[in-house]
């Protein structure tokens, strides 16, 4: 079996689709890093002219000021005890960036290879997995090199079970080559540090409400762990649904394309019909789950992160077993 | 008693509700190269993919060393090695990583296995190239050493031929030939072009829209001889070779008429013509081809 996920890695690697992803990945980062940088910059000049240069260049000011206002509203009798937890988040984070003499407006690295993420979970990373996964079983029917594995003394279910394994193994890697692209591109335009800082997370959603009170910091870097870790799971949805329509279409071009208007279509489904209730069961609307530890993010009033996680999971068995049936009983015509 | 290497029996398929196979029997021991034969469109292809477990029959059994394919697929396939129409590889690899990729799949097959069957087909020179930069002839060459890796007892080739030159085809029966006699492996070989089934298989099988309509040794059919007459009174000459032999002849046109007639009876029977009157022109024996029996049995399928 090993053998057997060892052919199916060589053949994507030979087939470039690896290195396609990494080119991708380079240029919109170095355009991500450079915009962000510049976007920076401007905010940084706006402040300057309406607060005044003193004020900002002097940002050390500014968060003590900030501190104080936070500490009388923790002590102040009228305060809703909900909001405090997240109020003393918000305190300790201050403390932090004077302490590191870290400018809270500055990006940082650990940062920005967090925020790519972030921004790239619900469509350019599902893209970067469907060009690996769109081929890698369409790709065989296409060449006429199905036939050739499929009379090795080897049953169907292993050689499909070994493509399976493979592509899992290789989101991964497309996952570590984005971290590694981001923080090393983005060091470039806003320094090398930042993994220590502390981040907010522990949000929940309890009916229509954002509860903080369990709001906790963690440093950046187990942050960035927990959106990669989301991240890589949606690479196994995405994945797993990609191999299913790569299983059932006989062309590469195809696979990708049904794959890609899915992705597509079904993002600006939940931009438009959002009241439309079976929009929430598309797998597509519930890939955004880095924004549920952020406590930023409903797509449609109702979804929380077990929501998304759950509708995900049955989405990807269901696309195993129906790939798996499908691969068995198929006829090879081709 | 060693089962038949393969053995197929009442073999049917439809595809879309159109019987594209309607039963077919056949057995295959070791050594024997059976030539499967028919035109385009016949089937050929249809009942190779049934063989390795490509597609399932619609009825019958295929069974290979006694393995039946549906029920015990690896231990049947362990026996093959096949070509089915043509013998696409990976064109992104080279020739020797695309036959490594294939003996990782098979536990059996060693690094030198490899290269001897690379040795085999002549491909040394160029087996570290590209897929993509070979020849028809050179992948049809890959093709085959990829089918032996295995040391297979039953070896079934697809149209093989297709896209070889004359010396490759030379070549490529004598590979097949030998194969069979000094490893003992049972070769099925599908084809259209039948002067090189007569030269290279020891039976026939001819297919025809899904059935088989002829099977027969090379040998016997090269045996039986067709005579050639013409005479002044072809009715009369065609109904003494019914009423004393029981042969039927064929009139072809005018004064010519044709019977397949054993050898030592031709002198027989022109001397009866003679004694009954009959002016004999000439009378020759006519070597029976593969391809006049093939066209004979086909005739009219292409343009149906
Ligand atoms: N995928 C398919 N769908 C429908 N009919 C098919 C399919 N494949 C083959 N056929 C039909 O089956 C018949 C036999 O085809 P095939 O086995 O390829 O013939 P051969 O190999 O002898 O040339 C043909 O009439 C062809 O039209
Ligand atoms: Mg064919």
């Amino acid at each position: 079996m090993l053998r057997l996920i060892e052919n199916e890695v060589f053949k994507i690697i030979f087939k470039k689709r690896l290195l396609i992803v990494f080119g991708i990945l380079l240029v919109l980062i170095t355009a991500f890093a450079y915009g962000q940088d510049n976007s920076l910059n401007r905010t940084k000049a706006r402040l300057a002219g309406r607060i005044g240069i003193t004020a900002s260049t002097d940002w050390k000011k500014l968060c003590e000021q900030q501190i104080i206002d936070l500490k009388n509203r923790l002590e102040s009798p009228y305060g809703h005890e909900e909001d405090k937890p997240a109020t003393r988040v918000r305190i300790e984070q201050l403390q932090y960036y004077l302490e590191n003499n870290i400018n809270p407006l500055d990006s940082s690295a650990a940062k920005f290879t967090t925020q790519f993420m972030e921004q790239s979970i619900f469509l350019f990373l599902p893209l970067l997995i469907i060009i690996l996964a769109g081929d890698i079983v369409s790709g065989e029917a296409a060449n006429g090199t199905i036939k050739l594995i499929l009379t090795r003394n080897i049953p169907r279910w292993k050689v499909l079970l070994s493509k399976l394994a493979a592509l899992l193994m290789l989101e991964i890697i497309v996952l570590l080559m984005a971290a590694v692209i981001s923080a090393a591109v983005s060091g470039v335009f806003f320094g090398y540090g930042g993994w220590t800082a502390p981040v907010a997370t522990g949000f929940r959603v309890i009916g229509d409400r954002l509860e903080t009170l369990g709001v906790v910091n963690v440093p950046q870097w187990q942050y960035a762990l927990m959106v990669y870790g989301l991240a890589y799971f949606v690479s196994i949805v995405v994945g797993t649904v990609s191999f299913m329509i790569s299983v059932l279409v006989k062309s590469t071009s195809a696979s990708i394309g049904v794959m890609m208007s899915a992705l597509i279509g079904g993002n600006f489904l939940s931009h438009f019909m959002s009241d439309w209730k079976i929009t929430r069961y598309l797998f597509m609307v519930n890939l955004r789950l880095t924004d549920y530890l952020a406590g930023s993010f409903q797509p449609v009033a109702g979804i929380n992160m077990a929501f998304s996680v759950t509708v995900l999971s049955v989405w990807a068995v269901a696309a195993l077993a129906i790939s798996f049936v499908y691969f068995m009983r198929q006829d090879i015509l081709v | 008693m060693q089962p038949p290497v393969l053995e197929l029996v009442d073999l049917k398929k439809n595809i879309k509700n159109k019987e594209i196979i309607r039963g077919i029997n056949l057995t295959l021991g070791p050594a024997e190269i059976l030539g499967f034969l028919g035109p385009n469109g016949a089937g050929k292809t249809t009942t190779i993919r049934m063989i390795v477990g490509l597609i399932r029959p619609t009825a019958g059994s295929v069974k290979i060393c006694g393995y039946s394919i549906a029920d015990d697929f690896i231990r049947a396939m362990s026996n093959v090695g096949c070509i089915i129409e043509s013998p696409e590889m990976y064109k992104f690899l080279s020739g020797m990583e695309n036959l490594r990729q294939l003996s990782n799949m098979d536990k059996r097959i060693t690094r030198q296995r490899v290269d001897e069957v690379v040795e085999l087909v002549g491909l040394q020179k160029r087996i570290e190239d590209k897929v993509s930069t070979y020849s028809l002839g050179m992948r049809q060459r890959l093709g085959i050493a990829q089918a032996l890796l295995c040391r297979p007892k039953l070896l079934i080739l697809d149209e093989p031929v297709n896209g070889l030159d004359p010396a490759g085809i030379t070549e490529f029966r004598n590979l097949i030939r030998r194969l069979a006699h000094e490893e003992e492996m049972a070769i099925f070989v599908s084809s259209h072009l039948l002067s090189e089934a007569q030269l290279m298989c020891d039976q026939v099988a001819i297919i025809r829209q899904g059935s088989i309509v002829k099977t027969a040794t090379v040998k016997d059919i090269l045996n039986t001889e067709t005579v050639e007459w013409r005479l002044d009174n072809p009715v009369k000459a065609a109904r003494l070779l019914k009423e004393k032999w029981g042969i039927e002849a064929l009139r072809e046109n005018g004064n010519t008429i044709t019977a397949a007639v054993g050898e030592n009876r031709l002198e027989l029977i022109n001397q009866v013509f003679v004694n009954e009157g009959i002016e004999l022109r000439y009378s020759i024996p006519r070597q029976n081809t593969l391809e006049d029996m093939f066209l004979d049995l086909t005739e009219g399928d292409e343009i149906a």
